[in-house]
């Protein structure tokens, strides 16, 4: 593992310790009250699905351009993370909207999107684990179509008629609601980074692996 | 003149208490039980919120332990075969 990594590590586990206290300190919102604040794991999480989409996207159509294997760790092991922060965003939406908005799931084009996201994302590794041998190039033209999806993600709040809080809530934030939003984004962009270092070493583990069993079979 | 005036003067007076009353909460001469409230006024938000805290920290939690395990796996039979290398060479 890198020098970087383990005080990297140890700060995002001190903050994640610390950011529930921050967020408890944070004003309720008028009209959701105490609900409103699962929104403080709740976009980050659905940023850091964002983020492992594009960056699993770029990483497939580089090592579809150069067929080199370190970008087919990246993609890996972002679609992983994808597969992970979606989960989170897709779970914890619901617990909030089920107070907010009366209802666990509504079919709105931002919710579909990211189902429609994350359901591609969790395509590229049931593709990688079952596709056999020449299944990377069809995974990363799935990634491809994943990363595609993502700017329809972001703005589809802003173009159609949809209960989901639009894009323009974060930059009208006061900073006492604002900072908490921000130490949190910090707080899951640090884990994206940690466990994205950590996934593509197990990568680079494993093809270290096949290495040996070829030279051991030699 | 003087009967317009007046009805005036005691519009203007009776205005305000007019207003008072309008704002007035309505009487309420029924109790409604919380279970037949709108969905959205009756769910506690306590059980949502630490709900979703609980998933995200639970699921970051497992998810990191599962990576640890699995590049200790890796790592153990990469050594493993680094070690039976070793020994073919030296044979």
């Amino acid at each position: 593992m890198p020098k970087w990594f383990t005080p990297a590590a140890l700060v995002c586990g001190a903050m994640f310790a610390v950011s529930p206290l921050i967020i408890a300190n944070a004003p309720y919102e008028s009209t959701m009250g105490l609900v409103q604040k699962v929104f403080y794991y709740h976009m980050p999480s659905a940023w850091m699905f964002l983020l492992g989409a594009l960056v699993c996207g770029f990483a497939s159509a580089r090592y579809l351009a150069t067929r080199n294997d370190r970008q087919d760790r990246t993609a890996l092991a972002a679609a992983e993370l994808t597969v992970l922060f979606g989960l989170l965003t897709l779970v914890t939406g619901p617990l909030w909207a089920r107070r907010a908005w009366g209802t666990w799931w509504v079919w709105d084009p931002r919710v579909t999107s990211s189902l429609v996201g994350w359901l591609i994302a969790c395509a590229y590794l049931i593709l990688r684990k079952y596709g056999g041998p020449g299944s990377e190039r069809l995974a990363a033209a799935v990634a491809i179509f994943g990363m595609a999806n993502v700017p329809f993600i972001y703005i589809s709040v802003n173009y159609w008629r949809t209960i989901h809080p639009a894009t323009s809530v974060v930059p009208t934030l006061p900073v006492s609601m604002g900072a908490p939003l921000w130490f949190c984004v910090m707080t899951f962009l640090l884990l994206f980074i940690v466990l994205m270092t950590m996934r593509v070493r197990l990568e680079e583990s494993k093809s270290r692996l096949d290495a040996l069993h070829l030279a051991l079979d030699e | 003149m003087s009967i317009v005036r007046m009805l005036l003067i005691s519009a203007l007076l009776a205005a305000p208490a007019a207003i008072a009353a309008a704002q007035q909460p309505t009487q309420q001469d029924e109790f409604v039980p919380i279970s037949e409230l709108p969905p959205t006024e009756q769910l506690p938000a306590a059980p949502l919120l630490v709900g979703a805290y609980v998933f995200v920290l639970v699921a970051l939690f497992l998810y990191v332990v599962s990576i640890a395990r699995r590049v200790g796996a890796v790592r153990q039979e990469v050594d493993r075969l680094e070690g039976e290398l070793k020994a073919r060479s030296r044979s």
